[in-house]
């Protein structure tokens, strides 16, 4: 009897490991379709897409903030629609942590979106390209006259080889709405008040002797620079201004993102700028609160009147300028001996072109009305976001808004945005915002985080090598 | 089992079931009729699906690099190699087993201290005090993480209350005191299931014993080693048991609360399963920190149960 179980048990386990087994992720990788060229004759003068009859494109997007960028997508798609009456937009709008979860699977199953949005780096955008969902943009780049949207320095982000291992370099595969750089948010009260005026730091050695300054005239319990530094990035995109201030290359700087051979974090700028943020620490310039904040509420924080200075992505200009209305004033960090500004900064989500799509003209289309449609400058200046392409106009009579616009324009002339430092392995983000909570609290020298930082770089240099 | 009652089982199945008479197969007397499993099987079979076939799948999947979209690749016992060498993935072991001297000892043993009291004096509305020290059981951690994250925020309750002494700190942001910080929390959490645990066994001790350990002019402490703690002996083991393992598989407070910060001083491994799995593209890592992960949970409560069992003989 016990035999006759033990056997039957034996048996329903082999079954189940013969279940699970398999090499995982192999069904998932069927070959891709490959696109179809639709002949671009059009049929209709008002209407080249009239040939394909009703269609329906599906649009996935991460940029879900409301006031924010998904208004501004809705509105613009609303356009397009009345334009192309044949044409209808299914809208699919996820938070950030949700979609970059699912928008691979989404893009290699069978009901995949025509027009998504990837994420730069190798955890997303690399994957896509590898995996060969999503199709290049060179045709458009020339037809389109999508080339002269950004400069060179800005284009690398949305470039790689096409076995989607080498990153800053190649085919282009998307073109992003926005951008995204970091600055210098200050509070022209609490300035005035303590004699300090940011506009006239030419150099990072006069806003060193503001912050000293400013130091000294703000309440000891008070930061000068609210930091939220909660889940540990706040602080490196605080540091990205340091970094540019004592490094001339910005180029050097994107190489590293890109995982480009010989690069290292271990520079004489990148260590100098990290003993610079720890003497920051411990001149008292960010309180002592900050590990247990997170960006978004410094930022509210700072809107409602704490700390003298934010450092910080210009995404977060709405709920600052919402909270200190005519106080609010922002600025790029001041260049130090290079006389550039650099600092952390890249488009928004790129969007991709699904090698699925049916109608990969359409798409073409519609991406070219989101980024570059008339008015579509005016919409995003009316959410206070920042359009990324080159020839979009100064938002009128809004000063603020007008200096937000100014940070990222500077910053793209002079080849200073650094991206995003996390983008150099899918374990960065981690590694970085340990590294430097450990920094910060006393637990490691600057010597050591770039030793830490370049060990996850190495590594996974070494799984990108092995392909 | 007395043999009449078998002689009797016997001779009904002799009645009702024999086909040919003589001897059947050879079953032993009081051992349960095949047809019995046929009842077990819709549970079994719900068990086998969704419990260990997800389970040997993660074993299956602990053997390979897999980043969760392209072709997998063979890997041996890579991850399991790495598991040990890495520094920080240790670290995270260590962590959880921090954590079992909060969500464990500590709650075991304040709770056995109330108990003490209560065996000693009469407390009245001791059915409120039950509900009110229960209540932490019945929360969704989320919102026990929501809650400590406001009571330890740097203006918070918990500081307004301290700063006058100068004892105010950044809780949860300071690497000294993250880590029990979040304990305390879990003391909390599992404190009031040992204490109801502990009240009803107590209740099922016989009042002579008590007497007899008084006439014999105990103390309090001597009452409790005698009498109390040997009678609450399956109490203690199931208890022990639930809280070291909900402290070993700790996540929710912690990914709501630090989610591993500051600079990874509260990283437990249910935490680095969840970013190797989703933010590192790493499913086979993942798979081998949790089967890790499942062997030490198993082992701990075994030996618990092993070591309940072993003094009841005694």
């Amino acid at each position: 009897m016990r035999k006759w179980i033990l056997g039957a048990v034996v048996a329903m386990l082999a079954a189940l490991i013969a279940a699970c087994g398999g090499t995982p992720g192999q069904d998932t990788n069927a070959s891709s379709s490959a696109a179809t060229t639709v002949a671009t004759a059009a049929s209709d003068a008002d209407n080249p897409f009239a040939k394909y009859g009703d269609i329906t494109l599906k649009v996935w997007s991460a940029d879900n903030q409301d006031p924010g960028p998904m208004p501004v997508i809705q509105e613009l798609a609303a356009q397009f629609e009345a334009k192309y009456p044949n044409v209808k937009i299914e809208l699919t709008f996820k938070g950030f942590t949700d979609y970059m979860k699912v928008i691979k699977l989404a893009l290699s199953g069978n009901d995949a979106p025509d027009l998504a949005q990837g994420n730069q780096g190798f955890a997303v955008d690399g994957a896509l390209v590898k995996a060969g969902l999503v199709l290049p943009l060179t045709d458009q780049l020339e037809t389109m006259g999508w080339k002269d949207w950004y400069t060179p320095g800005t284009f690398q982000q949305f470039q790689w080889s096409d076995d989607g291992t080498k990153f800053g370099e190649g085919t282009t595969f998307g073109v992003a709405q926005f951008g995204q750089s970091t600055g210098m948010f200050y509070n022209k009260a609490k300035m005035a008040e303590a004699g300090v005026d940011p506009t006239t730091w030419a150099t990072f050695d006069d806003m060193q002797a503001g912050l000293k300054t400013l130091r000294a005239a703000l309440p000891a319990d008070e930061a000068v620079i609210n930091l939220g530094n909660k889940d540990g990035y706040e602080a490196v995109h605080a540091w990205g201004m340091i970094q540019g201030a004592y490094n001339d290359d910005a180029q050097a700087i994107r190489d590293w993102v890109f995982q480009a051979d010989g690069a290292t974090f271990d520079t004489p700028g990148n260590i100098k700028a990290l003993q610079v943020l720890k003497d920051w620490v411990d001149a008292g310039y960010f309180g002592k609160d900050y590990n247990a904040v997170g960006e978004n509420d410094a930022a509210a924080a700072f809107g409602k009147g704490s700390g003298a200075i934010y450092m910080g992505g210009n995404w977060q200009a709405g709920v600052i300028k919402e909270g200190l209305g005519d106080d609010a004033g922002f600025m790029n960090a001041p260049p130090g001996a290079s006389g550039k500004h650099i600092a952390i900064g890249s488009t928004s989500l790129p969007w991709h072109i699904s090698s699925k799509s049916k109608y990969p003209d359409v798409a073409a289309a519609l991406i070219n009305h989101l980024i570059n449609g008339e008015g579509s400058a005016q919409l995003l200046y009316d959410q206070v976001q920042i359009p990324a392409v080159q020839s979009a106009p100064q938002p009128e009579g809004d000063e603020y808004l007008g200096a937000v616009a100014t940070g990222w324009q500077q910053l793209v002339k002079d080849g200073g945005l650094t991206l995003f430092p996390d983008w150099s392995s899918p374990s960065m983000f981690d590694t970085m915002g340990a590294a430097f909570q450990k920094l910060m609290a006393g637990k490691i020298t600057p010597e050591d985080v770039a030793k830490e930082l370049q060990d996850d770089w190495q590594k996974y240099h070494d799984e990108l090598a092995k392909g | 089992m007395s043999s009449s009652v078998t002689s009797e089982t016997r001779r009904r199945r002799g009645i009702f079931g024999s086909r040919g008479g003589g001897r059947r197969r050879d079953r032993a007397p009081g051992e349960p009729r095949y047809v019995a499993f046929l009842f077990l099987l819709p549970a079994l079979a719900f068990y086998l699906i969704f419990t260990m076939l997800p389970l040997l799948h993660t074993v299956w999947l602990s053997f390979f690099e897999w980043d969760g979209l392209s072709l997998g690749t063979w890997a041996g016992l890579d991850n399991y190699r790495e598991i040990l060498n890495d520094e920080d993935i240790r670290g995270a072991f260590i962590h959880s087993i921090e954590l079992i001297l909060y969500y464990s000892v500590i709650a075991v043993v304040v709770a056995l201290l109330l108990i003490m009291v209560i065996q000693r004096a009469k407390v009245r509305g001791l059915t409120f005090f039950r509900t009110l020290i229960f209540l932490p059981q019945t929360i969704a951690v989320v919102v026990v993480a929501q809650a400590f994250v406001w009571i330890y925020a740097p203006k918070g309750p918990l500081n307004t209350l301290l700063e006058p002494f100068g004892l105010n700190r950044t809780w949860l942001g300071e690497f000294s005191t993250a880590l029990p910080a979040l304990g305390f929390v879990g003391s909390w959490m599992t404190f009031g299931l040992a204490f109801v645990l502990f009240l009803a066994g107590m209740q099922r001790i016989p009042q002579s014993l008590y007497d007899a350990a008084r006439v014999d002019g105990a103390t309090l402490w001597q009452e409790m080693r005698v009498v109390t703690i040997p009678q609450l002996r399956n109490e203690l083991a199931v208890v022990i048991t639930l809280t070291t393992i909900t402290a070993l598989r700790s996540f929710d407070l912690i990914y709501n609360t630090t989610s591993g910060g500051p600079g990874g001083e509260t990283r437990v491994p249910s935490v680095l399963i969840v970013l190797n799995a989703f933010t590192y593209g790493k499913v086979g890592m993942a798979s081998a920190i949790a089967v890790v992960l499942t062997i030490i949970i198993f082992a701990v409560a075994i030996l618990i149960t092993r070591i309940g069992d072993r003094s009841e003989h005694a």
